[in-house]
């Protein structure tokens, strides 16, 4: 058996320095690591931004199958009278801001004059009714031959820009196709607002708060996903008197959405973005002035 | 602990910062810049003094925009994106200008934009740094951007992409700066490459980011993004211009090459940008009248004829295109003050051209908009907070750059002389820039050293720094 060589001692070769850990370096360390720590998880309060907990596309009914559902959305502007009803649940139901600016939902009067021009007005949000007259800029010198009203809201398109934009992944769409936004995520930036051709988008401004309770991220309509999921109706349908909003499910053959469908012709509304709307219209629609 | 007189009795540690030497005992550091800003002379006092004055407004403005301050904003739900998106945009696109200019130089290898490579790399990172400041004011929950783009990146969308070219971008300016200040030519020839390509990238993409908006047709297209790699570029070597002249003015550090140099290869530059930026632009005004596209002609008139249209023919035609075209075409006036008027002109003209950009996009809904249709034009004007916030990140970027002016060598270095990417070298060999290094090695020029006997460029890197007068070969 070989004897193990002794270590050569040289005197040419400098000793390395060995690595001393004294009290004040510990400490140091100690205190670096507990900052990292205690800072960590006071970020993790001030932004929750995966907790799970708080996910808003949770379904609400264990039993409600998403993927099964494909909810439609019809609008029949020949029965809409411009009550302003729809607007006022809404801002009820889902803690919209009582400001005119922001809406999840609101209707429109179209005035068409003879020339053909269409003038387009919302006062309030035509959340209080309309006057007798258009307000839109020029209406007051136009002869205006008929009107008729378009209630708006979230489009939930199939091919949707919000979706597409954002940056974080905070716009989403649910497997039964309602596009929602996670109110955890969103980081305010204004883009889906901005690529949102039908101006259904708007941030919750810092006084008020979503449902979820947060200020300063984009919301808007989710046809009241936390109603559809427990087998209501959205609050705008239910309120309206005229029955001018209808909602059901395509995928059920019993549903009476197919009669509104079966009997009229249905549009979308600007349909030259490509977005495949599906909300539908029943009735005169036209393109806005 | 300093003498009566102000000398620095016991310097104590100090740390290599950008190549010199800093004191790292607070005391000693406050003492030595007590003393250095005592020996400054009035006016450049003075030029601080308004500059921090103007930062600390800004500074009473950003925390009164923090969250939950955005109220303090002029947006609306028509008009999402304000002042803060096009001051962002402006700084934003102007790094990339300058690193577009710069690399010329640093890249391409032509001598005469040589002298750009320090003060555009210092003027760079103020930039993006002021960019990234005032968009994270802009932002209402910023911190959720950075968990959110990493722990759940969005491929699809523009603007996650613009955040990774624009990150990367810094990344790569601070290894630039770092190389420079330190002596690794190798490391800063790939640096500049990478700028060089992430200059172009990121500006593009930004462009991307309002191309890609069908419901923005006034900003729907893909000659967004060339607009704005070109109002990038322009900026850029707008800035440049006021730099240089301000170099030459003042007889800083290498004035001499700068002035026989890089302000004529500036005038160039600048005077092709803006022949390039006037023809998009024409091009996007008369597209925007003929349009078919709803709202895009409505948009367009808002520029021409509506309520931007003073803005735009005052400010953005007659200041910054017309103005700075005739002092770079008419022979007289072709002086280091011609260059700069003409590239304040042209560097406003850039700024209000963003402006018109982002407002007119917006200004004109194309469909009804949450209950403002009753309204021809959406209104937004920006509030006295977001004034603040863009001037005070201007006075940023120009207080950074004068510190760097007075501590910093500015002077070109010889980083690049004889340095060829190992990759790239056959590529390098066969384009002749390598004859062209080597013819260059040849010249004598002060305070480089001679070349060897052999006819080998000297190490590079290891030169010393060029002489203050920086004559010529």
């Amino acid at each position: 058996m070989n004897a193990i060589p002794a270590p050569v001692e040289r005197d040419d070769v400098p000793a390395a320095p060995s690595p001393r850990v004294n009290r004040r370096r510990f400490l140091g360390f100690s205190l670096t690591v507990l900052a990292g720590v205690a800072g960590a998880a006071i970020l993790d309060r001030l932004v929750p931004v995966y907790d799970d907990e708080v996910d808003a596309a949770a379904p609400l009914v264990p039993a409600y199958d998403a993927a099964s559902k494909t909810w439609t959305f019809v609008v029949d502007t020949s029965r809409c009278i411009g009550c302003g009803l729809c607007v006022s649940a809404c801002k009820e139901e889902n803690h919209v801001p009582d400001e005119p600016q922001y809406n999840r939902t609101w209707v429109e009067r179209h005035a068409v004059s003879e020339q053909g021009t269409v003038y387009v007005d919302a006062p309030a949000a035509g959340i209080d009714g309309f006057p007798p007259t258009s307000t839109a800029p020029g209406a007051d010198d136009a002869a205006i031959v008929s009107a008729y009203f378009v209630p708006r809201l979230c489009m939930q398109c199939e091919v949707s820009p919000c979706t597409t934009v954002c940056p974080v992944g905070a716009t989403y769409r649910t497997p039964e196709g309602v596009i929602l936004v996670d109110a955890d995520r969103c980081i305010g930036c204004g883009y889906c607002i901005t690529a949102c051709p039908y101006g259904a988008r708007y941030i919750v401004p810092a006084a008020e708060t979503t449902p979820q309770g947060v200020a300063g991220v984009a919301d808007k309509c989710t046809w009241c996903y936390h109603r559809i999921s427990k087998g209501r109706q959205p609050a705008c349908v239910e309120v309206c008197p005229v029955g001018a909003r209808r909602f059901g499910d395509l995928g059920d053959p019993a549903d009476p959405i197919h009669e509104v469908l079966d009997a009229d012709a249905v549009e979308v509304l600007h349909p030259e973005y490509g977005t495949r709307p599906r909300v539908l219209y029943v009735g005169p629609v036209t393109a806005e002035a | 602990m300093t003498t009566a007189e102000g000398s620095i009795a016991r310097p104590g540690r100090t740390a290599t910062l950008l190549g010199r030497e800093v004191p790292l005992d607070p005391r000693v550091l406050l003492a030595a810049a007590v003393a250095d800003v005592r020996s400054m002379p009035r006016s450049l006092k003075v030029w601080l003094a308004v500059l921090l004055l103007l930062m600390g407004i800004a500074a009473i403005a950003a925390l009164i925009a923090l969250p939950p301050g955005w109220e303090v904003f002029g947006t609306s739900p028509s008009v999402e994106w304000g002042l803060l998106i096009v001051g962002y945009v402006c700084f934003a696109i102007t790094t990339s200008g300058l690193c577009l200019a710069s690399s010329l130089g640093t890249v391409f290898g032509v001598d005469r934009f040589r002298p750009l490579e320090k003060r555009h790399a210092i003027l760079a990172v103020l930039c993006l740094t002021s960019a990234f400041g005032i968009i994270a004011l802009d932002l209402h929950w910023p911190v959720r951007l950075l968990f959110g783009a990493i722990l759940s990146p969005s491929p699809s969308s523009p603007m996650w992409w613009m955040g990774v070219f624009y990150g990367g971008y810094l990344c790569l300016l601070l290894v630039e700066v770092w190389s420079m200040f330190s002596d690794h030519p190798r490391v800063h020839q790939w640096a500049c490459t990478l700028a060089a390509c992430m200059a172009v990238l990121a500006p593009a993409t930004l462009g991307a980011v309002f191309g890609v908006l069908t419901a923005r047709p006034f900003w729907h297209g893909p000659l967004s993004a060339v607009w704005m790699v070109a109002s990038a570029f322009l900026a850029g070597v707008a800035l440049l211009g006021i730099v240089f002249y301000g170099v030459v003015r003042l007889r800083r550090s290498g004035f001499e090459r700068a002035g026989r140099l890089a302000i004529p290869a500036l005038r160039l530059l600048l005077g092709l940008g803006t022949i390039v930026v006037g023809v998009l632009l024409a091009r996007h005004m008369l597209a925007g009248l003929d349009g078919d596209e709803p709202g895009v002609r409505a948009a367009t008139r808002s520029v021409l004829e509506g309520p931007l249209a003073p803005q735009f023919w005052a400010l953005r035609v007659g200041f910054g295109l017309a103005l700075p075209l005739l002092l770079i075409l008419l022979p007289w006036t072709r002086t280091p003050a011609g260059l700069l008027v003409a590239s304040v002109g042209a560097l406003t003209g850039v700024l209000v051209d963003r402006w018109l950009f982002v407002a007119a996009g917006q200004i004109a809904p194309v469909t009804a908009s949450a209950g403002v249709v009753s309204e021809g034009y959406a209104p937004y004007s920006p509030s006295p907070v977001e004034i603040a916030i863009v001037v005070g990140a201007g006075a940023f970027v120009a207080f950074g750059y004068t510190l760097a002016e007075r501590y910093l060598d500015l002077r070109e270095s010889d980083v690049h002389f004889g340095v060829n990417l190992a990759p790239l070298s056959d590529v390098v060999r066969w384009t002749g820039m390598a004859a062209r290094a080597e013819l260059a090695s040849h010249l004598p020029r002060p305070g480089r050293p001679a070349p060897a006997a052999d006819g080998a460029p000297p190490a590079a890197g290891h030169a010393p720094p060029a002489s203050e007068d920086g004559s010529p070969p």
